[in-house]
């Protein structure tokens, strides 16, 4: 379908002089934290129903927070890291965010 | 004899004995009275509604405010849930029968899990060595209603989520 071009094309009012600029807001990170009382099947089953992870995907991660202490399971928009860090703690899980490094 | 979950058609069978029908109606109440006046200093309140943010403890204010709400509710639901759930089942000698939808269910496992979270706060399982600790020790009564509990949440991951215990 022909579109009529615009008699003046967008411009910016001020070109970006930093990546920073370009992307404000960079990818978070989801961290799951080891804690004595939930059951490794349980936090199996929470990374499977939370993000989906096929059922190797989500016991490799419960065992990086059961042997290392932690797991980074997502890393990932701002809103998408909220959101989860939210149903995690639904599930009694111990999650936090940050910005990614 | 089967276990206390089970496949019943497309329901998730629940099958208890009384005493573990009393304990759960027991620990609901004891959760829920916690949650109707929560204490932001009470440990327990801290582990069932952790922090959210690290490295930037205004960002985590206002998250965990904005999450609070719905946790919240979301918990005092799951609570209001077994209770009916636990009205509507069928006893005969000594067992109640109740069957679940897999939503259900999954708000079983839920509960369960939060009143164990609670009880191991109470306990100070964070502190407890359980490969050396005396018989008489004072968490030993709770940490065995926790293992029993646990018990009850494996069996139900067996039926509701095959892999996961796998």
């Amino acid at each position: 379908m022909a579109v009529s071009p615009p008699v003046t094309a967008p411009t910016r009012e001020k070109e970006p002089d930093t990546f920073d600029e370009v992307t404000p807001e960079g990818p978070w990170d989801v961290i799951v934290w080891d804690d004595p009382v939930n059951l490794m099947s349980y936090v199996v089953y929470v990374f499977r129903k939370v993000f989906g992870f096929p059922e190797p995907v989500a016991r490799k991660l419960m065992m990086d927070v059961h042997t290392k202490g932690k797991a980074l399971v997502a890393s990932e928009p701002r809103e998408s890291a909220e959101m989860h860090v939210h149903q995690l703690h639904a599930h009694g899980l111990q999650a936090t965010m940050q910005r990614s490094r | 004899m089967t276990g206390p979950f089970a496949r019943h058609g497309a329901s998730v069978r629940m099958q208890l004995d009384d005493t573990e029908v009393a304990l759960l109606r027991d620990l609901q109440v004891g959760l829920r009275a916690l949650l109707a006046e929560p204490d932001p200093d009470d440990p327990v309140v801290q582990r069932l509604f952790p922090a959210c943010i690290v490295g930037d403890d205004a960002a985590d204010e206002e998250l965990r405010r904005f999450l609070y709400g719905d946790l919240l509710a979301s918990r005092i639901e799951g609570l209001d849930a077994i209770v009916a759930y636990l009205d509507r089942g069928s006893g005969h000698r000594g067992q109640l029968t109740v069957d679940l939808d897999e939503e259900e269910a999954a708000t079983v496992l839920g509960v369960l899990n939060d009143v164990r979270l609670t009880l191991g706060v109470r306990v100070g399982i964070e502190h407890i060595d359980r490969d050396d600790l005396d018989d008489d020790h004072p968490a030993v009564p709770t940490l065995a209603v926790m293992d029993h509990l646990g018990w009850l949440q494996e069996n139900l991951l067996a039926v509701l989520d095959p892999p996961s215990v796998a």
